[in-house]
């Protein structure tokens, strides 16, 4: 009993200094609005589009909708559209994009308060 | 004097059920008579919607199934497809998988240590295990480029080589003092000891009737790793924990000792990849993607269990039936009969030993 109670008392005494110890660290956190973390280029935020061939295989490989495509009246021109409503950044449309047209960008504060602005427009491509 | 029976609801959103799970218990005086799960809440559809979905497009969803261990379940989708078409991967790829799924498992039981501790009312452990996850987390987002759906895997290999390599060193040079650290406020605390010694003894034959897998089996002492008949992790040595205490305490001390053997297999994984040359795999066309006709299914000793996947295809690029096997699932059913005569304010302990995510069981 004596035994058990003095093992008890030195493991709490240990637990506790291993916490007092901490009480001198230098926090870990950063404070989030004025002090912003560094992101490696291979972060998936926002997508953008440049140099789109409009083959339409990010439309396939997108699981969750969020890239449509459509002529104008020629029935040449793709409009691409990207809803970053529906889009999960899986990032698997500039993974397998043939052109590495589209690009994962480091924006992720996407809040906004017109719902248009979370579409990306993209204007191009050749269809001959 | 008679009594009455209580019945009390435990959730869906008490702050100690992990998610949203809900216990129907059945109360004479503090002791529990009876308990019930109640799941669903959490359900998202993952195996009926991978009915009208390709492969590839379901690839970087999977992870979402248990976000805690999200390599776990692409690694078995990724395996269905190359059992599929066979394909055999290459060592260093072997390697990258088996070295980015050992740093998934410490992270998950990291995230257990911390939250397992608060349902016990130890508010520091949390913040520390949390620090030291945060860690492996931002290796993660450095390779893959996020810190919890990683979409890393592909069918045949991995997205890009690895690297950054000095980060994962350094973590596993790291991370045995903080376990240290941890262990001598948590391993030998009387009053942690009180709430999870002899507490929810789960016997081996009940384990087995309740087809409990992974660490929760082997705090009861039966020594089933399916990692040792993996042969993602052939080559690798190590041994699985087997602790033969059978209560709360035991599987607590059976992820701890398991973050450290996997911090050993990591380091044997890294002592390869520096060696390694560039990475050479060979990867499908995702594009126009069907299996053959028949019925495929993948296993993987995941950080809750045994982990398995069923993949029924008709020849099509979309599965006819894809069905998932979580060790969380069976977890939870247990609590019908390790909570059956224990007392209410033991509940609580003896759920969170259990490890569920609740994302996991609902699917």
């Amino acid at each position: 009993m004596a035994l058990k109670l003095i093992k008890s008392a030195k493991a709490l005494y240990e637990g506790l200094m291993t916490v007092f110890v901490h009480l001198f660290r230098k926090p870990v956190t950063l404070e989030y609005p004025e002090k912003r973390r560094i992101l490696n280029d291979a972060f998936r935020g926002k997508p953008e589009v440049n140099g789109c061939v409009g083959c339409g295989i990010c439309k396939k490989v997108c699981p969750s909708g969020a890239i449509n495509y459509k002529k104008d009246e020629n029935g040449k021109v793709y409009f691409y559209e990207f809803d970053l409503k529906k889009c999960i950044f899986c990032g698997n449309c500039a993974y397998y994009c043939p052109k590495a047209a589209i690009k994962m960008t480091g924006e992720y504060e996407l809040a906004c308060d017109n719902p248009q602005g979370l579409k990306l427009d993209y204007k191009g491509g050749i269809n001959d | 004097m008679t009594t009455t029976r209580l019945k009390l609801n435990l959730g869906p959103q008490h702050p100690s059920t992990h998610g949203v799970l809900r216990l129907l218990l059945e109360l004479e005086g503090e002791k529990i008579i009876s308990c019930e799960p109640d799941i669903g809440y959490l359900h998202r559809g993952m195996e009926k919607m991978a009915e009208k979905m390709t492969y590839i497009q379901y690839l970087p969803l999977v992870d979402r199934i248990d976000y805690l261990a999200g390599f776990f379940y692409s690694e078995l989708l990724c395996r269905i497809v190359e059992q599929a078409l066979c394909i055999e991967l290459p060592d260093k790829v072997r390697a990258i998988r088996v070295m980015l799924l050992e740093m998934n498992r410490i992270s998950s039981h990291l995230l257990w240590i911390g939250a397992f501790l608060m349902d016990l009312g130890a508010v520091s452990p949390f913040f520390y295990a949390f620090r030291e996850r945060e860690m492996i987390l931002r290796y993660f987002e450095k390779l893959t480029g996020q810190r919890m759906m990683y979409n890393y895997f592909v069918f045949g290999g991995v997205r890009k080589d690895i690297d950054y390599l000095e980060d994962v060193e350094y973590i596993v040079s790291y991370l045995p003092q903080k376990l240290d650290e941890y262990e001598k406020i948590i391993t030998e605390n009387p009053i942690f000891l009180r709430r999870t010694e002899g507490k929810g003894i789960l016997e081996p034959d009940t384990a087995y009737s309740f087809a409990i897998t992974g660490a929760n089996l082997r705090a009861s002492g039966i020594d089933d790793d399916y990692r040792k008949s993996d042969y993602l992790y052939k080559g690798f040595d190590f041994k699985p924990i087997v602790l033969d205490n059978k209560d709360s305490w035991a599987r607590y001390k059976a992820r701890v000792l398991e973050i450290r053997e996997s911090l050993n297999i990591i380091s044997q994984a890294l002592d390869y990849l520096k060696k390694a040359d560039k990475l050479e795999q060979r990867l499908i066309n995702p594009i126009n993607l069907k299996l053959p006709q028949g019925d495929y299914s993948a296993e993987i000793e995941a950080p809750r269990g045994l982990a398995c996947c069923f993949v029924r295809s008709d020849g099509q690029e979309k599965p006819y039936r894809l069905k998932w096997r979580t060790g969380s699932y069976y977890s939870v059913n247990l609590l019908r009969e390790l909570l059956k005569g224990e007392y209410l304010n033991d509940a609580i302990a003896i759920a969170g030993s259990l490890d569920i995510i609740l994302p996991e069981v609902d699917k």
